[in-house]
This record gives C-alpha cells, sequence and structure tokens, in this order.
C-alpha cells in the first residue's frame, strides 16, 4: 500500500508541474505539450539499458556448470531418481489404491466380479 | 556462451542509448536551434516524434493481447 502511495503522489507531482510549465509559457507551449511521451520513451529506453547491463553482467557459474553435468551423466544418479519418482508416487496414490482395493472386495462379496487390470 | 551474451547485451544497450540520445535532441533541443541550420536535415519533422511512438505503443499493445488471446484460446481447447 506505502509503495503505491509513493508511486501516485510521485505521478501527482510530476503532473502538477507539467501543468505549471503549461500555464507559465516560460518554454512555447506546444513544446511542452511533449513532454508526457518523452518521458515516456525514456522510461522505455531506460527500462531496455538495464535488461542491456543486466544480461552483460550476468554470471555464468563454469564450475558449477561441471559439477552438474559431472553428476547428471551419471547412470546411478539417473535410476535413481527414477526409482525415488516410482516410490513417491506409489506414496501419493496408496490411498486410492487401497480404495480400488477394498471397492474391489466389497463388490465380490456382493457377486460383482471386476476383472484384474 | 558468454561472449554471445555479452555481444546481445552490448546491442541492446547501444540500441538504447541511440534511441535515447536521438529523441532527447528530437524533442528538446532542436525547437531551439534555428529553423535554417543544417541539422535540420537529419532530423525527421517534428510531427513523427508524436507519431512514431504512439505507433510503437499501440503496436504493442495489440501484439500483446493477440499473443494473451492466442494463450487463452489454446488452453481452453486443451480442456474440451
Amino acid at each position: 500500500m506505502k509503495h503505491v502511495v509513493k508511486i501516485l503522489s510521485l505521478l501527482v507531482a510530476v503532473s502538477a508541474f507539467w501543468i505549471v510549465l503549461l500555464q507559465a509559457a516560460i518554454v512555447p507551449q506546444s513544446h511542452t505539450l511533449l513532454l508526457p511521451i518523452y518521458f515516456v520513451v525514456s522510461l522505455g529506453c531506460y527500462g531496455l539499458l538495464m535488461v542491456g547491463i543486466g544480461i552483460m553482467q550476468f554470471p555464468t557459474c563454469p564450475q558449477e556448470a561441471v559439477l552438474l553435468n559431472h553428476v547428471l551423466s551419471l547412470p546411478s544418479f539417473f535410476l535413481s531418481y527414477v526409482v525415488n519418482i516410482k516410490s513417491f508416487l506409489l506414496t501419493c496414490f496408496s490411498c486410492v489404491l487401497q480404495d480400488i482395493a477394498e471397492a474391489k472386495d466389497f463388490l465380490s462379496t456382493n457377486g460383482i466380479d471386476i476383472g484384474t487390470y | 556462451m558468454e561472449l554471445a551474451d555479452r555481444a546481445v547485451g552490448l546491442l541492446l544497450s547501444s540500441i538504447s542509448l541511440s534511441i535515447f540520445t536521438y529523441y532527447t535532441f528530437w524533442v528538446i533541443i532542436l525547437p531551439f536551434v534555428d529553423s535554417d541550420h543544417f541539422i535540420h536535415k537529419y532530423f525527421l519533422p517534428q510531427d513523427y516524434a508524436i507519431l512514431l511512438p504512439v505507433f510503437a505503443g499501440v503496436t504493442l499493445l495489440s501484439l500483446l493481447s493477440v499473443f494473451i488471446g492466442m494463450v487463452m484460446l489454446k488452453s481452453k481447447k486443451k480442456k474440451a
């Protein structure tokens, strides 16, 4: 909320300054009317500049990349990853599997046979 | 690759800086220069100083809305 108030007050101050400039006619009016567009364009340019500088300074972490490649190339890592996924999924759906088993038992006791899958 | 990243970043920064300087000259400095100065040759008429950013902004907004609309349609198709 505080941020919104800050931004709104900044906007109000800038527009008040602009209206004062328009009324005072220190600079020709046609000139002053272009100011908001100028500020929007400069804001866009500033954003692009920050993005460009960020891209230039982004670190690539070469040591960590080597380590990660080494770890991923090991087959045991991949297999353990797959086994972990399987066990995780089994624990997630164990309740569902149990419900299915119970439903099957109930229905078979009542004379309805559901084939195995 | 680091070099490609730095090249892209440098290109982007230089483009933004050049656009900023050209636009600053166009809007702020040029109206105070005499109309028979040679520098007016290198700048488009002042009307384009409003038209070009507005046109670019409208294009950006319409492209964004088209993109959002396509994403929404795709997600709806997947659901159905």
